[in-house]
């Protein structure tokens, strides 16, 4: 499924922002416009989440030449 | 008029509104399509009626009181709900598509149908829906209670707690017999509204009336509170990265496989529109950053809450700085975020109980009296929630704890079968028994978080073991089906196929 569909592979940006990143982003500095880096990151990751699975539709487009 | 009674007429209005607008979602419709067109709104919802209903039922009375609460108490580790909301809509872009199409080609309204089509034995679908509701319940009374302390709180105690509880069932319950999934996709769309507003507005109001601004609030919970702003969160939490990381993964692969979200998927029109609705569901979960970072700012402003008393964080910062008109529109956004998810939630159980198990009753078996049995047992389960909440409200808040969890179990029997043929029915059967037991030993023990780990996802390790093990060890399930017609493709092409094929297995639905 992976080699007929690799733009699945998007669909692992929300497991690596939110869990796999875990250890490097729980910490308080540095303050990102005055929120703390954790609520800072995990805000980003809810922002970044819906252009990975953007990505992802556009490329599931593009292999049914539909875009 | 006292506040008690301007919050309580606004309330009221809004009400009779919610069910008005059920009736209305239903006009024209009535008697028809049978449990297909109640259940799953006769699968004909759009793009953008499924993203609607689908964030209405994620974003419940839980978004204003639980994390708030969590917010106050802990802080940082109620992110887990973001995380796991996020990364199940992405394991959601592919399992949506994949149950949806599989259900339209086989006349399936839930997963229970889908596993007693999978297994070929209609007993097991009748089992898993026993099963399916014991865990629900609890959801439903979670809700009954929710809205009415939201409601007890903004009539200013002139309703009382008893009476609200009642409300919150008769609304509820009268709501969804009548109008079903395209009622509650109405109601949604009113009740996204309203979030979207007053949490908006509160996320600004509140930092302006109680500090002098953003960079205030946020500097001095830098300053002062810094123990809720990493994992494991204030006080003896138990909640460390790997609590957030296991249960972050294990609740995205079960939100997928919710009879509630999966209700969601099969009313989808095609499967496209679920697709893009993993796209723009995840930006609705910036909004749930409002209420836990207002849950914080609570803990200046309402020092010393504990215990339950912490769920109304929010509501207190409401009701001491807002005026009566404004905390009845609140207190309007939260009541509907009660009755929005526990309308499916009781519709499910319905469709369940009608599809699998009363089914087996040869005298329900035609599809107006499959309908009406389910609508039946809509007021059972309701009024037994109902009955719950006020005879034995810790029951069921013991069954919460392992409904998620007991839920997760499902996924060998229900994801892994689906695109695994030699899966065997007596593996998934004792791979879920031992998992169950797991989830219901540990929690029951006190050991959730076990070893900083989420209880449920180490019981699926089991089950999935014990699975694998036992169909392994045995022959392969006799049944002379062809793979096409028993298991479910998530090939993009499949859904075209469907499309084009138009309504036929629909209509049998």
């Amino acid at each position: 499924m992976i080699r007929r569909r690799p733009h699945l592979l998007w669909l692992l940006v929300p497991f690596v922002l939110y869990i796999g990143a875990l250890p490097f982003v729980n910490r308080v500095e540095p303050v990102v416009l005055g929120l703390p880096f954790f609520f800072a990151w995990l805000l980003a990751a809810t922002v970044l989440t819906p252009v990975a699975a953007w990505l992802t539709w556009r490329g599931d487009r593009k292999a049914r030449g539909e875009l | 008029m006292s506040a008690g009674a301007v919050a309580t007429s606004i309330f009221g209005v809004f009400m009779v509104a919610t069910v008005a607008l059920g009736l209305l979602a239903v006009r024209g419709r009535g008697g028809q399509g049978g449990l297909a067109e109640w259940s799953v709104g006769g699968r004909s919802l759009g793009a953008v009626f499924i993203w609607v209903l689908m964030a209405g039922e994620s974003y419940t009375s839980f978004s204003y009181l639980g994390a708030a609460g969590w917010g106050y108490n802990f802080g940082a580790p109620v992110l887990y709900v973001v995380a796991y909301m996020s990364c199940g809509y992405a394991v959601g872009y592919l399992v949506g598509p994949m149950l949806w199409a599989y259900a339209r080609e086989h006349g399936l309204v839930g997963i229970t149908d889908m596993i007693a089509h999978r297994y070929g034995r209609p007993w097991l679908g009748a089992v898993v829906a026993v099963l399916a509701t014991v865990f629900l319940l609890p959801y439903i009374q979670l809700q009954i209670t929710g809205m009415g302390v939201v409601v007890s709180t903004i009539s200013y105690g002139s309703i009382s707690l008893n009476w609200a509880y009642f409300l919150a069932f008769l609304v509820t319950t009268g709501f969804v017999v009548v109008s079903g999934l395209r009622g509650s996709a109405w109601v949604s769309v009113l009740k996204d509204v309203l979030v979207i507003a007053t949490l908006a507005f509160l996320a600004i109001y509140v930092p302006l009336h109680y500090f002098d601004g953003y960079g205030d609030f946020l500097d001095r919970i830098v300053a002062e509170k810094r123990d809720w702003l990493t994992l494991p969160g204030a006080g003896d939490s138990g909640y460390g990265t790997a609590w957030f990381a296991t249960t972050s993964l294990l609740n995205a692969l079960t939100v997928v496989i919710f009879p509630t979200t999966v209700a969601g998927y099969l009313g989808a029109r095609n499967a496209d529109a679920l697709r893009r609705n993993a796209i723009w569901l995840p930006a609705y979960n910036v909004l749930l950053f409002v209420p836990m970072l207002l849950g914080m700012a609570a803990l200046f402003v309402v020092p010393g809450l504990t215990g339950a008393d912490s769920n109304l964080a929010l509501f207190k910062l409401v009701t001491d700085s807002l005026p009566a008109w404004a905390v009845g529109v609140i207190g309007v956004a939260a009541a509907l975020s009660s009755i929005v998810p526990m309308a499916v939630f009781m519709l499910v159980i319905g469709t369940m109980w009608g599809r699998s198990v009363l089914s087996l009753v040869p005298r329900l078996q035609s599809q107006q009296r499959q309908k009406a049995a389910s609508q039946t047992v809509v007021v059972i389960a309701g009024t037994l929630a109902l009955i719950m909440t006020y005879a034995a409200p810790n029951t069921l808040v013991r069954l919460s704890l392992i409904s998620y969890e007991g839920m997760a179990q499902l996924l060998p029997m229900l994801l892994l079968g689906l695109v695994w043929r030699r899966l065997s029915m007596a593996g998934a059967v004792s791979g879920l028994v031992v998992g169950v037991g797991a989830v219901c030993a540990l929690v029951f023990t006190g050991n959730d978080p076990v070893f900083g780990v989420n209880a449920g996802i180490l019981a699926l390790v089991v089950n999935l073991a014990v699975a694998l093990a036992v169909t392994w060890a045995r022959p392969a399930d006799a049944d002379a089906r062809p793979d096409a017609e028993v298991l479910a493709s998530s090939d993009p092409d499949t859904d075209k196929r469907l499309e084009a094929s138009g309504t036929s297995a629909a209509g049998s639905a």
